[in-house]
């Protein structure tokens, strides 16, 4: 009997098996984004809406700075960083865990 | 005098750079995606360089003046598009390995017609946002060496079209990385300093609390070179060319050309589309109507958001990092070097506000940057400063403008020229044709920015973003990640997406000034974006067509490298 293919001839030959793997690969991919997608929905996202729901409460003053103006023009920034870099570090990582998946003898 | 210096030695050392450049622009794909050899660094800062456009650099400000805290969204959505770019975009795209959207609309959808109104869009994309860019061109040289509006429009675009003519995007990408340096550093010294010398904000009470923008002491003289229609908020007494007047409160006044004199601590009179606030509405970034209504908002994030996606000059650099996980590198430098940007024109705008009132005068607010140092700081270190910001707004249109003209030439000579000369295949053939277009491509935004010079320059940007997040958008998000795409669901998206921003920007021009009742009309995303998905979606499941050999293409879109498909990939 023919040994089992490995996982990297079945993607090259393009068989059932690899559709599943890349199907996987795919949603494992998307499931990530999406739910950066959903953390950044959460903090920045509802801002609008809480600052002009709650502007009064944000109206004190920082040095000299409204707060609601200075949460809107300063923190997002940094925000967007660690979650693009938290972002890309795990999607790197799925697609490790594929690459090692595929090359297991 | 120093302005021009600052000017000249940025041009000198831009096609300094770009003719360094050249050294490497040989083959086809040098031209035009740099051979995928740029690293992140490189790559992160010419994309930053290629996206701080006169929008980022004079418009920004230039808002936070006009409307206060509620215009700093703007600068939030054009920093988050390019994590919604990182989050669905960068990393498949890189993969898949086309050089342009039309391209991936054909290889992707395996339709010849589609690319071409991908070609099209690319087109009305490009060109739209091209005419703010020249325009800040004419007004910044204007502002800085006196020149006619027009001279400096043709200047910068025949500037730009030799550049990339003689670059393309090899040499464009050095240039583009020098000029976010050259632009973070023109707008984050003279704040630094600004802040310093003046020993923090000024004047808190009228920036930030119940006051309207006031008269300096000494009173206020405005030269207006136009008519102007103003309100004044407060009942006023002034002077025409010396001869006195008065206003009621809340009354609205023509004043034809000549000086304008106000006595000291009068409230500003505001051109029209500015509204007179104090400073406590000023300062609050949702509230009211119009701008900061929750939904204009939103309507402006999602257009940023998701429109940087689909800015044509955008995507084509993801095809210079050699591989996914680089392009997801390089999207998070670029999140990093746009938000140490993004963070100053906040800063022009407050101190704008209570040093240049006579801008809310005469409503050109998009000249507070070039302004602001020597109001600020009168003398020999205002004028420095004045020509370190010329030279980075100078940075701003010129290299926005040579992105977009990379990919316009691009599509040009590919689409449109290769269509027309079916054999003009070789390489010296499309060099020639890249080169003829990049000239070509300028002139149709060149005559438009000098005949529409009192267009709005945040609306024409307003509008390209909608666009591109109603058209390309969810061509990419939905062709990335989703089998059951069609060529003719895609088609009809597009198409929808495209007339329902340009219906309701052009109804939002026609219907007069963009007020806070019509604010909608000049901020289509947050009807045009869901309309163009459903459309596609909707004509996808009605009429399903599966794309041939779809399986594989959606390997090459999201299978890593190294696990024996790299060989399919271009």
């Amino acid at each position: 009997m023919r040994p089992r293919p490995l996982p990297s001839e079945e993607l090259r030959a393009g068989t059932a098996h690899s559709a599943l793997y890349l199907r996987r690969l795919r949603r494992r991919q998307l499931g990530l984004s999406l739910l950066a997608l959903v953390t950044l929905a959460g903090v920045v996202g509802s801002l609008p809406l809480v600052l002009y729901l709650a502007g009064d409460a944000l109206a004190h003053s920082v040095l000299g700075v409204p707060l609601a103006a200075f949460v809107v023009a300063v923190p997002p920034f940094a925000f967007f960083v660690a979650l693009g870099w938290l972002y890309a570090r795990r999607a790197d990582g799925v697609d490790a865990d594929f690459q090692d998946l595929v090359d297991r003898p | 005098m120093l302005g021009v210096l600052a000017i000249g030695a940025v041009a000198a050392a831009s096609l300094g750079v770009g003719v360094w450049g050249v050294r490497f622009a040989r083959t086809t794909s040098d031209l035009f995606v740099a051979s995928r050899a740029v690293s992140p660094w490189w790559n992160a800062a010419a994309i930053s360089g290629e996206y701080l456009s006169a929008a980022s650099f004079l418009g920004i400000a230039g808002l936070t003046v006009k409307f206060g805290a509620a215009a700093l969204w703007l600068p939030l959505g054009f920093a988050g598009g390019y994590l919604a770019l990182l989050l669905f975009v960068a990393a498949p795209l890189r993969r898949f390995g086309s050089y342009t959207i039309p391209d991936f609309v054909e290889a992707r959808l395996d339709s010849g017609p589609l690319r071409s109104l991908a070609a099209f869009v690319v087109l009305l994309i490009g060109s739209l946002y091209l005419v703010p860019q020249l325009k800040g061109a004419g007004l910044t040289l204007g502002e800085v060496l006196g020149t006619p509006f027009w001279v400096g429009v043709v200047a910068v675009a025949a500037l730009v079209a030799l550049n990339v003519g003689l670059g393309g995007m090899r040499g464009v990408t050095y240039v583009q990385a020098f000029q976010y340096w050259v632009k973070a550093f023109a707008i984050s010294l003279p704040a630094f300093l600004l802040l310093l010398h003046l020993g923090g904000l000024p004047e808190r009470a009228a920036l930030f609390g119940q006051e309207l923008p006031r008269a300096p002491r000494a009173g206020l003289v405005v030269e207006l070179e136009d008519p102007v229609t103003v309100t004044f908020p407060r009942a006023t007494d002034f002077a025409l060319d010396g001869a006195p007047a008065s206003a009621r409160a809340g009354e609205e006044v023509r004043l034809p050309e000549g000086r304008l004199t106000l006595p000291g601590g009068a409230a500003v009179p505001v051109a029209e589309g500015i509204e007179a606030q104090t400073g406590e509405d000023w300062s609050r970034p949702a509230g009211g109507e119009g701008r900061g209504s929750p939904l204009a908002i939103y309507s402006l994030l999602l257009a940023t958001f998701l429109g940087t996606m689909g800015l044509p000059h955008i995507l084509v650099r993801f095809y210079t990092a050699p591989d996914g996980p680089a392009a997801r590198r390089t999207t998070v430098r670029v999140l990093g070097l746009l938000g140490l940007f993004y963070v100053f024109p906040a800063v022009y705008g407050t101190l704008g506000r209570v040093l240049l009132p006579e801008l809310q005068v005469t409503g050109e607010t998009d000249l507070v940057v070039l302004r602001l140092p020597e109001a600020a700081w009168p003398g020999p270190m205002g004028d420095v400063l004045a020509a370190v910001v010329a030279a980075g707004a100078f940075a701003a249109f010129t290299s926005t403008a040579s992105g977009l003209l990379v990919s316009l030439a691009g599509t040009v000579s590919y689409d449109v020229w290769g269509r027309v000369r079916r054999g003009a295949r070789r390489t010296a053939d499309r060099r020639t044709a890249f080169r003829v277009a990049s000239a070509g491509a300028m002139v149709l935004p060149c005559v438009v920015a000098l005949l529409a010079r009192d267009v709005d320059i945040s609306l024409l940007v307003s509008w390209a973003f909608a666009v591109a997040a109603s058209t390309f958008c969810p061509v990419l998000l939905l062709g990335i990640w989703w089998d059951g795409l069609t060529a003719a669901g895609a088609g009809a998206g597009m198409v929808v997406g495209t007339v329902i921003t340009t219906a309701m920007v052009a109804a939002g021009v026609a219907g007069g000034t963009v007020e806070a009742d019509t604010s909608l009309l000049a901020q289509p995303a947050i009807v045009s974006v869901p309309a163009a998905f459903a459309v596609m979606v909707g004509v996808s499941l009605l009429r399903p067509r599966p794309v041939r050999g779809v399986e594989a293409l959606m390997a090459a879109l999201h299978a890593p490298e190294g696990v024996g498909l790299d060989e399919q990939r271009a």
